[in-house]
């Protein structure tokens, strides 16, 4: 059956009555957030106290926390002046179905090298896990959640990308850039009960560390960023203006605006803003030098702003040499893309990464067909997934 | 001079097929180019190309808007992406066991069999032999643009007999058009403005 369209064509016209009024509501409390972010874009100080004093009433607390760099500041890339290496990493995974004939699982992951401006082929890697039998449960003896799938493609990304930047480093590459889609928190919220998360986020830490190690540029790219962690930290002002700072990231005066509005206001397209810190209870597992930090990147044109929010660890953000490295080669990668400006390299990455459904059907085939020659038994689709499949095909 | 691969067969009937090869291979095939796609030890497809077709994708469509697209891109999209230049190729004829027929293969070439182009032996053997009976596989397709194709196809193979001093197979294979196209003046004419429009005789 279709949705009731009647019933939704109501509801559309009550949400279109109601825009201009939201509307209304978000400029002035977009005005009123821009009023606060100029007024206290160099109060790094105070910015600083005031999330120390929030985080103290609500450990939950999630904001931006200013470093060094006055938050209204835009920053250019320098020109790169020598020759670097750019490494992309994005992963696919299948989850185990137990509506299949066959549980397996799999995780993709493709990679791809390039060294720009030396006129080779960029260079690409795809690496496949298949997960059968016992490394389809859990500790707790349930099936994997996506949740622990997700993460297992998480690591095995960066892994790719320690395993090519070890090459490349071997091979005398000192300015190394390594690139993942999404961000670098792998997850928000509380970790769960799994035992399994908590050990596979764990050996994420160590992966993270051994690029640490290596001195390499990292960073996860966000595109179309809708976060509120500048935001965030602009309500704590208010919140502490009305005396209740008990309140901190509970009530949200700016709650229908983000950060983007902010910083397409003041980024030139190329710049990027100033580099902030994540405060956030999940990420206080990144200590030392693997604290987590972003700033927002400007890869439109003139009068066509597009942002988009760059993670990155703190060895980077200490590093002038690599954020700058980082920052001028985003901007040229991006650029590659024409008017829809994205990492040429990070689609190219989800390209070769990427898991259709008919690669899935033929990868249960094969396991069918394996199973089937060595005389075991194979079970048969789910009588609940026979009935979806003959209603849709 | 030696045989050169250009890619494999994507599909096939009995009068043609299609090969698929990366962009980076594309400059050696040539439009009338003659070609050949052996089966076996004793059995060999004759074809000409056709067509040359280049297809686009989404990423292709986004990277010409930009302003300036690097050598690295284009190397990458040439070599590591799975978009094959389609080349076409009209069968014209076979060779068994030695002898070559100007007549439709006996059964057409397979999914992934390789395809060469002609050495200039090779061409000077298929195109000498008999009486330019192939040439009505190429009038019969229609669809084609076959006085360009008849052109393009009598200027290689006049280059390759000329190599070795034949200078007559040109004008012979002009009267052989002639002759079959006697009773198709407007065939005539497109081919016959075709061959003029052809300077190296």
């Amino acid at each position: 059956m279709p949705v009731n369209y009647q019933q939704v064509l109501q509801q559309i016209r009550e949400m279109g009555q109601q825009a201009t009024q939201i509307e209304e509501q978000a400029q002035k409390l977009r005005a009123e957030a821009w009023r606060l972010f100029d007024q206290y874009a160099c109060e790094l100080d105070t910015l600083q106290q005031l999330v120390e004093l929030a985080a103290a009433e609500n450990p939950h607390l999630r904001c931006a926390l200013p470093c060094q760099e006055c938050l209204n500041a835009g920053f250019a890339a320098l020109p790169i002046d020598s020759s670097y290496t750019l490494l992309a990493a994005d992963g696919s995974q299948i989850n185990p179905d137990r509506h299949a004939s066959v549980e397996f699982g799999a995780i993709n992951v493709g990679a791809i090298r390039v060294h720009p401006g030396q006129g080779r082929p960029p260079e690409e890697v795809v690496r496949s896990q298949m997960l059968f039998y016992h490394q389809l449960f859990t500790s707790n003896g349930g099936f994997l959640t996506d949740d622990v799938v997700a993460l297992m493609r998480d690591i095995a990304e960066r892994r790719e990308l320690i395993s090519l930047a070890r090459q490349e480093n071997s091979n005398g590459s000192d300015l190394i850039v390594t690139l993942t889609d999404g961000t670098l928190e792998p997850f928000r919220e509380a970790k769960g009960q799994l035992p399994e998360l908590e050990k596979l986020f764990e050996t994420y830490l160590e992966v993270l560390r051994e690029l640490a190690g290596l001195q390499v540029a990292t960073a996860g790219y966000v595109d179309k960023p809708r976060s509120h962690l500048v935001i965030n930290l602009l309500e704590l002002i208010v919140l502490q203006k009305e005396g209740r700072l008990k309140q901190a990231g509970k009530d949200h005066p700016f709650l229908l605006i983000d950060d983007a509005y902010l910083f397409e206001r003041i980024l030139e397209p190329g710049q990027r803003s100033a580099v902030m810190a994540i405060h956030s209870p999940a990420v206080q597992s990144f200590t030392g030098e693997l604290s987590l930090h972003f700033f927002y990147l400007n890869v439109g044109r003139p009068n066509h702003p597009y942002l988009s929010r760059v993670e990155i660890p703190q060895w980077v953000a200490a590093s002038p040499r690599l954020l700058n490295l980082l920052h001028a080669a985003l901007l040229s990668q991006s650029r590659m893309m024409g008017v829809r400006a994205y990492p040429y390299v990070l689609h190219r990455a989800h390209e070769i990464a990427v898991v259709g459904y008919s690669e899935r059907e033929q990868l249960e085939n094969m396991i069918i067909a394996e199973l089937r020659r060595q005389g075991v038994p194979v079970g048969e689709r789910s009588y609940k997934q026979v009935a979806k499949d003959a209603s849709y095909s | 001079m030696t045989a050169i691969e250009i890619g494999r067969l994507l599909r096939a009937s009995t009068t043609a097929c299609v090969v698929g090869c990366r962009v980076s291979q594309a400059n050696v095939p040539a439009f009338g180019g003659l070609v050949r796609i052996p089966l076996d030890a004793a059995y060999s497809i004759f074809g000409l190309i056709y067509d040359i077709r280049i297809e686009d994708d989404g990423l292709v469509r986004q990277l010409v808007t930009a302003d300036n697209v690097p050598n690295d891109v284009i190397l990458d999209n040439r070599v590591n992406r799975n978009v094959p230049v389609e080349v076409s190729v009209l069968h014209v004829g076979y060779e068994q066991h030695g002898r070559i027929f100007h007549l439709l293969p006996p059964r057409p070439p397979l999914s992934l069999d390789l395809l060469y182009t002609c050495r200039p032996e090779e061409s000077r053997a298929f195109t000498g032999a008999g009486r330019f009976g192939y040439f009505r596989h190429i009038l019969r397709a229609a669809d084609l643009p076959v006085g360009e194709l008849l052109a393009a196809h009598l200027r290689l193979a006049n280059a390759d007999h000329a190599e070795q001093g034949n200078h007559d197979w040109a004008s012979a294979a002009v009267q052989e058009l002639i002759t079959l196209l006697r009773d198709d003046y407007p065939t005539l004419m497109t081919v016959l403005g075709a061959l003029a429009d052809t300077e190296a005789w």
